[in-house]
């Protein structure tokens, strides 16, 4: 710990030497005693004044929580000497509020004396969130000295964001090749009925439909769809975002994104992650639980990483757009880069869905001039929307106080619109 | 409160003794019991300091030129140096630290300690100053000493 005197110590040693010296000069022994209680009150703090000894420790009793949740923690201190005043505070990051306990607190510590100051936090934004460091500030007795010293704090707390739950997804256009939920356009061994065909040499005799041979007066066989799954991926735009208070368009895109994966990986269908932005991240998709675990996870290390630098779509391995995807872009499409590689993306013959999370309603419109620019700016979304819809992107608008779930339905709406329209 | 109310005390004792030089006492007084209100009430703890040098200028200007010594002079030291404390005490508080009521006692406890002794100092130093009134130069000596090391101390804490 940092050993500091304070400033009463200064001020009493001046007032002391000034009392003293005065009296010296004037000869007034009245002048002694006035300085003579500072001077002792000085001689007892110094004397008095020991260095500190005290462990602490900060433990939080879930390391994993969700978004708006409570997590307890406890700070734990340890004298080895007494400690006449002992200032504790836990620096809290910003979107994590103290809802019981005593923060920051003055206290006493006799020798061997062991306390524990419970607290009980609400976390309001998914991340990890780390309680500390502990900053501790220990006084003599008189006030006179101080050491300051900071101590590590607990590990961080992992909050995951809280998910809207989907009842209906957006399914791709191509299937994969393994079981799963989505019915695949092409012919082969399922349950939903696609075709009757004459029968071949090789199929099986349950296939046969009896009404139809006897019509037909040969064998005929149904054909079925099978149900296989697909492979989904998320591409997040952590370029920029806009925000407002407590909330931005970068937390809504992670807590729609935590909501897709599940509901994704529910249906059993390949998920895999591309964070793009200041700092590029991806995961190869995957399905199952661990992978809801492993996207989740690296959804709340997503942060908005200022950078200039233009990076291609190139450095992502190949194994992690695979063909046949359904890519499911969140961005804010505040951001050149971004749309660049999004509509790169679809150049590439990807089934593209843009989820605009909007930035508009975290700005105000301004008056005067600017108002016309901002008029400007949000007629040049409307125009890039229209771009990307040409291009044959599905783009749906998602209003802060709007539902996942009426946005995806809006992108479904426009998919077989513009396969209808295609046809 | 009690910070102001030691002070304005001191103070109003000077006034007493004041004789002609009342307007000056008065002037000293003033300034110290806005420099104090200011430190307490701005939280600015340098102004502690200021007014307490002026209190005790105004109770020395007001006993400079008498022949006896001050027996109240002990009594003024130690009310400045509750002044002081409680000063400091208001002017450091820090009002989203929440205080747990031992560390309050043990601090007031503390303080009247260091007052009662002060005091007792106070006492002993005019007594023992009153019977070696003659032997000037023990006192002057005793003075050099502790105004040398009080320097010293200034010193050891500017480096």
């Amino acid at each position: 710990m940092t050993r500091a005197a304070t400033s009463k110590l200064a001020c009493y040693a001046a007032l002391s030497a000034v009392g003293l010296l005065a009296a010296l000069v004037s000869g007034r022994p009245e002048l002694v005693a006035l300085a003579a209680p500072f001077l002792l009150a000085l001689a007892a703090g110094l004397v008095l004044a020991g260095a500190p000894r005290l462990s602490s420790v900060v433990e939080v009793a879930d390391e994993r929580t969700i978004e708006g949740a409570e997590v307890d923690a406890v700070i734990r201190l340890t004298a080895q000497a007494r400690i006449d005043r002992l200032d504790v505070l836990l620096q809290l990051p910003r979107d994590v509020e103290l809802v019981d306990g005593v923060n920051p607190v003055s206290l006493t510590l006799a020798p061997g004396e062991m306390r524990e100051l419970p607290l009980r936090v609400g976390v309001r934004r998914w991340g990890a969130q780390t309680l500390g460091p502990l900053l501790l500030r220990a006084t003599d007795a008189v006030g006179l000295v101080t050491w300051e010293g900071r101590a590590d704090g607990a590990p961080p707390v992992r909050v995951y964001p809280r998910e809207d739950v989907l009842r209906r997804v957006l399914q791709p256009r191509e299937t994969q090749l393994f079981a799963g939920n989505e019915v695949s356009r092409r012919k082969g061994e399922g349950i939903e009925f696609a075709d009757l065909r004459p029968w071949a040499a090789g199929d099986a005799l349950k296939r046969v439909n009896w009404r139809a041979s006897a019509r037909r007066g040969e064998l005929w066989v149904n054909e079925s769809h099978p149900e296989r799954n697909t492979d989904v991926v998320l591409f997040v735009d952590s370029f920029a975002e806009a925000r407002r208070g407590g909330s931005g368009t970068l937390e809504l895109a992670v807590r729609a994104t935590a909501a897709l994966v599940d509901a994704y990986v529910g249906r059993r269908d390949r998920v895999g992650l591309v964070a793009y932005g200041g700092v590029l991240r991806w995961l190869v998709p995957g399905s199952g639980l661990v992978q809801l675990y492993r996207i989740v996870d690296a959804l709340i290390d997503t942060e908005i990483v200022l950078s200039y630098y233009w990076r291609e779509l190139d450095v992502l391995p190949r194994r992690t757009l695979p063909p046949s995807a359904l890519v499911i872009a969140l961005s804010p499409l505040l951001d050149e880069r971004s749309v660049g590689a999004l509509l790169d993306l679809r150049a590439r013959g990807f089934d593209l869905v843009v989820l605009d999370v909007t930035p508009v309603p975290f700005t105000e419109r301004p008056r005067g001039l600017d108002g016309v620019a901002f008029d400007i700016w949000t007629m040049r979304r409307d125009a890039l929307r229209h771009r990307l819809q040409e291009a044959g992107v599905a783009v749906a608008e998602w209003p802060p106080d709007g539902r996942l779930q009426e946005t995806l339905e809006e992108v479904r709406a426009f998919r077989r619109y513009a396969r209808l329209a295609r046809g | 409160m009690l910070s102001l109310l030691s002070l304005a005390g001191v103070c109003a004792a000077s006034i007493a003794a004041a004789g002609h030089r009342a307007p000056a006492a008065y002037a000293l007084t003033a300034a110290a019991l806005l420099l104090l209100a200011i430190g307490v009430a701005f939280r600015l703890p340098l102004f502690v300091p200021w007014a307490v040098a002026f209190a005790g200028a105004d109770y020395v200007l007001t006993r400079t030129g008498g022949d006896v010594v001050d027996g109240w002079a002990a009594v003024a030291g130690a009310a400045l140096l509750l002044s002081a404390e409680l000063g400091f005490w208001s002017a450091t508080d820090d009002p989203p630290l929440r205080v747990e009521r031992p560390v309050a006692v043990r601090r007031a406890v503390t303080i009247a300690a260091l007052v009662l002794t002060g005091l007792l100092v106070g006492f002993l130093l005019l007594g023992a100053a009153a019977i070696t009134a003659s032997s000037g130069v023990v006192v002057a000596a005793a003075g050099v000493a502790a105004a040398t090391t009080s320097i010293s101390v200034v010193l050891r804490l500017l480096r």
